[in-house]
């Protein structure tokens, strides 16, 4: 028996409203399905980076996983990348998980892997699970006993994963807790840190040309840190730009205690919002960035795309490096289709869900998380091209773009290689179709707003 | 020190081997966790679930759920599924978040019986224990839950032939010990069908073992094979009592043929018939004096017998996980840290370890030869050629 799949259209989501959210887009109203759409979302420790790898940010570090067996598992997945040397464990029993009695063994265990390393580690970082969450366990107390013991520096990690939807979950609290090493410095005038992920930005981002433009010379993010000195010299800072809103308590702890402001940027695909953006952060640091070079390259990949397939029809998931109902919003303002999303509903989403369903009412929503995904079937959905590697998941065969790499994007460096991406999936450009160069955004079915706007008021370069 | 892991990685959890079994069984399987333990059951140990559909769920215990202990919140989710979704029974794995605040599992299965309308099976894991515990506490489970006694008595004359044919633990000729394997003896054969206990991918490392076991069996004459917990579903474990005899292919399974054993009278023998061609060619030309075999009790067994074969060497069987008395030899043992398993290749000084490459890591002062068979309850690696898929 075919069975339903649980879904609403944007229009009909758009129409209850933030504050009436049904409960089949609510995690904790129903059992979470478990696929491999949902991997990155059930165990990020596994996908990409979640807190044991992220833990291992700071240059140097080791960790050593204080947890059952079950919580290090897939920890070997990682080994691959190099952290062969980098995890220990320190396994708990039944006694352990309801006693705590592991608490007094982690100074020795901490020095026992600090002595049996060549090298002596900059830091040596605790991961604690769930066991320890519902024990309650002091570990700021139980990190400062193993620090004297093993002379090293020990950290927590808090892989709370009871705690996900709490006011600090565990991707927010590693956020902060790889920063907390740093130690006050003289700051510099001419040194910005970029802060929010733990692999560098695309190389050929244009914040690193802006910054530079205005005379920043050091540019510094965690994950591009050669060494610890490097790291620490991050607390030189003139402020911060935060570049994922999960770094926000992190930036506001570096404001506390080492006195560096920041300002937060957002990843965004609308190219009008990027334009906009850059001119708020032109008027946060009081001048003008001439943003126009970056913003034409970009214009021209979105516009090659366009003209070779003008008509394309979109699946978007959320397991890329973006916002689902963002980059689906400036799909549909750049004149596509989006037949179907995956994605995660909060209130904070609306602002764009409205949106899509002003152009898209039937643009139909899915959770991820719902068990009745279990009876998803593509069918005769109408989908040329899938983004995310979710979406894949659903629409095995169809052209995919995974956006979901390391190297991450922003801005119209972003834009643009999702678009060159694009192209590539669906085959590169068809014989015989105009490139489209020329266009502007003003040739937009609706004509994506900014662009007009931003060359009639001809800004000036920023350099400053 | 005890519980410290400083070159290997940990191996599979008890909760793993659990949600294994089930995995084909054609029920919804809820891991009573927050979300990790769910991804580490699914996106590491379980194969199967990048090639095929199961219905798998988290619970999405939250802090409060636990602290509060709202077990009625989880009987109105399951409640909720079961309401969506096509499924004969439904499973509770324990992790160590109902470890911790001693859930009374047998209370919530009750509730979610009366709710949901669903026969419900669980299986109290702690995440502390290794998998072939979650597996045999899952297969007996299952069989106390589900095998229907209305089929019991079909195969009687089979057993007796069974019996006559020969024990479980044949005797070797050499006045050796024991060694297990596929039944050889013409009055083992049978029309009625024989029962397969102990099979998983993290017992196997293989995904084709299903076609692999059924090809053997009727190339000797068997009648039809159940493969509980790879491909057959839950009618074969209600018809378990029609079987003329069970296959044990891994100590996980012993709990349940014994079980079997005593219910319906239903004789078992554990044998591995999982060894590929290239395998045995190279454990027919191994070389040294003295062999440690590190793997499942089954696999190690089978593979040291057939080293016998050509080899006079004193061969040990160690294994990190369950080591059946009935099935031992003196000098096996069993595995339980770093250290004593560095000590332990120390003191008997092998010419060659067969066993699961990334053992090696704990062994930093070993010269020996070394003849890689992946465990993948031990490193998540499959046989090379499984990877793709299931043939059956």
């Amino acid at each position: 028996m075919k069975r339903a799949v649980d879904s609403m259209t944007a229009g009909e989501l758009a129409a209850l409203g933030k504050e009436r959210i049904p409960d089949i887009f609510q995690s904790s109203r129903h059992l979470i399905y478990s696929s491999p759409a949902t991997l990155a979302f059930n165990s990020p420790g596994a996908q990409g980076f979640g807190v044991k790898r992220a833990g291992l940010a700071v240059p140097g570090s080791v960790m050593l996983l204080v947890a059952p067996g079950c919580c290090g598992r897939n920890t070997a997945a990682l080994n691959a990348l190099g952290y062969r040397e980098r995890f220990f464990y320190l396994l708990l029993d039944d006694t352990d998980i309801v006693t705590g009695r592991h608490l007094n063994k982690i100074s020795q265990a901490v020095r026992e892997v600090v002595d049996s390393l060549e090298e002596k580690p900059t830091v040596v970082m605790i991961c604690i699970t769930c066991v320890d969450a519902l024990l309650g366990t002091d570990m700021e107390r139980v990190c400062r006993k193993a620090a004297d013991a093993a002379g090293v520096p020990v950290r927590p990690c808090y892989m709370y994963a009871l705690t996900r939807e709490g006011r600090m979950p565990p991707m927010v609290h590693v956020r902060k807790t790889v920063y907390e090493l740093l130690e006050k410095r003289p700051r510099k005038r001419t040194a910005v840190n970029l802060l929010g992920e733990f692999s560098p930005f695309m190389e050929d981002m244009e914040l690193y040309a802006i910054l530079r433009g205005l005379g920043v010379k050091e540019i510094r993010e965690i994950s591009r840190c050669r060494d610890f000195e490097e790291y620490l010299s991050m607390a030189e800072a003139n402020f911060n730009i935060v570049l994922n809103p999960e770094c926000r308590p992190a930036a506001e702890d570096i404001r506390r205690r080492l006195g560096i402001p920041s300002i937060e940027l957002t990843r965004l695909y609308q190219i009008d919002k990027i334009h906009r953006q850059y001119e708020l952060l032109g008027g946060a640091l009081g001048t003008m960035i001439d943003d126009s070079p970056w913003y034409q390259a970009a214009w021209e990949k979105v516009e090659a795309f366009k003209a070779a397939y003008p008509n394309t029809r979109f699946a978007v998931g959320e397991w890329q490096n973006g916002n689902a109902f963002e980059l689906s919003l400036a799909l549909l303002r750049y004149g596509y289709q989006v037949t179907e999303m995956y994605g995660t509903v909060t209130p904070d989403q609306f602002v764009y869900i409205r949106k899509i369903a002003e152009k898209s009412p039937n643009t139909r929503i899915y959770s991820n998380l719902s068990p009745t995904m279990l009876n998803y079937d593509r069918g005769d959905s109408e989908v040329d091209v899938t983004i995310g590697q979710d979406a894949a998941f659903y629409h095995p065969g169809c052209p995919n773009v995974p956006w979901n790499q390391e190297e991450q994007p922003f801005g119209y460096a972003g834009l643009g290689r999702l678009f060159e991406a694009l192209l590539a999936a669906r085959g590169g450009q068809e014989p015989g179709e105009p490139q489209g160069r020329g266009k502007t955004a003003a040739d937009q079915p609706d004509g994506i707003s900014g662009e007009k706007e931003r060359r009639e008021k001809k800004i000036p370069g920023g350099s400053v | 020190m005890k519980g410290l892991l400083k070159y290997l990685s940990p191996f599979a959890p008890d909760q793993s081997g659990a949600a294994s079994v089930l995995y084909d069984m054609g029920g919804l399987t809820i891991i009573c966790d927050a979300g990790g333990c769910t991804g580490n059951i699914c996106g590491f140990d379980e194969p199967r679930w990048f090639l095929r559909k199961s219905a798998v769920f988290s619970a999405g215990l939250r802090d409060m759920d636990a602290i509060l202990g709202r077990d009625d919140r989880m009987v109105e989710k399951i409640q909720s599924a079961a309401q969506k979704l096509d499924a004969g029974f439904a499973a509770l794995i324990g992790t160590p978040v109902p470890a911790v605040i001693a859930t009374d599992f047998r209370a919530l299965a009750r509730m979610a019986e009366k709710k949901c309308g669903l026969p419900v099976l669980t299986v109290e894991c702690t995440g502390t224990r290794l998998y072939d515990e979650g597996e045999a506490d899952t297969w007996l489970g299952l069989f106390q839950k589900f095998a229907e006694d209305d089929t019991a008595d079909r195969s009687k004359t089979e057993r007796e032939n069974f019996a006559a044919g020969g024990n479980r633990t044949e005797k070797r000729t050499d006045g050796g010990p024991e060694r297990s394997d596929v039944p050889e003896n013409e009055k083992q054969r049978t029309k009625d069908p024989v029962g397969v206990i102990g099979m998983t991918p993290l017992n196997l490392s293989r995904l084709d073992a299903a076609g692999m076991v059924r090809e053997k069996l009727a190339g000797k004459g068997c009648g039809p094979v159940f493969c509980y917990g790879m491909r057959d579903g839950l009618e074969t474990v209600r018809k378990a009592g029609e079987a003329a005899w069970n296959l044990v292919v891994s100590p996980s399974g012993l709990k349940a043929a014994r079980y079997l054993e005593q219910r319906f009278g239903t004789p078992y023998r554990m044998a591995y018939p999982f060894l590929d061609e290239a395998l045995t060619e190279k454990l027919r030309t191994v070389e040294g004096k003295k062999i440690l075999v590190v793997h499942q009790q089954a696999a190690a067994n089978e593979i040291r017998g057939e080293i016998r074969k050509t080899s006079e060497a004193e061969i040990t069987v160690g294994t990190w996980f369950l080591l059946d008395e009935e099935f031992q030899e003196p000098q096996d043992a069993h595995l339980t840290t770093e250290e004593s398993f560095a000590e332990f290749v120390a003191e008997g000084q092998y010419d060659l370890i067969v066993g699961d490459r990334m053992l090696k890591r704990a062994l930093k002062d070993y010269k020996g030869m070394w003849l890689h068979v992946p465990h993948f309850a031990v490193s998540g690696e499959l046989e090379a050629e499984n990877a793709a898929g299931d043939k059956v």
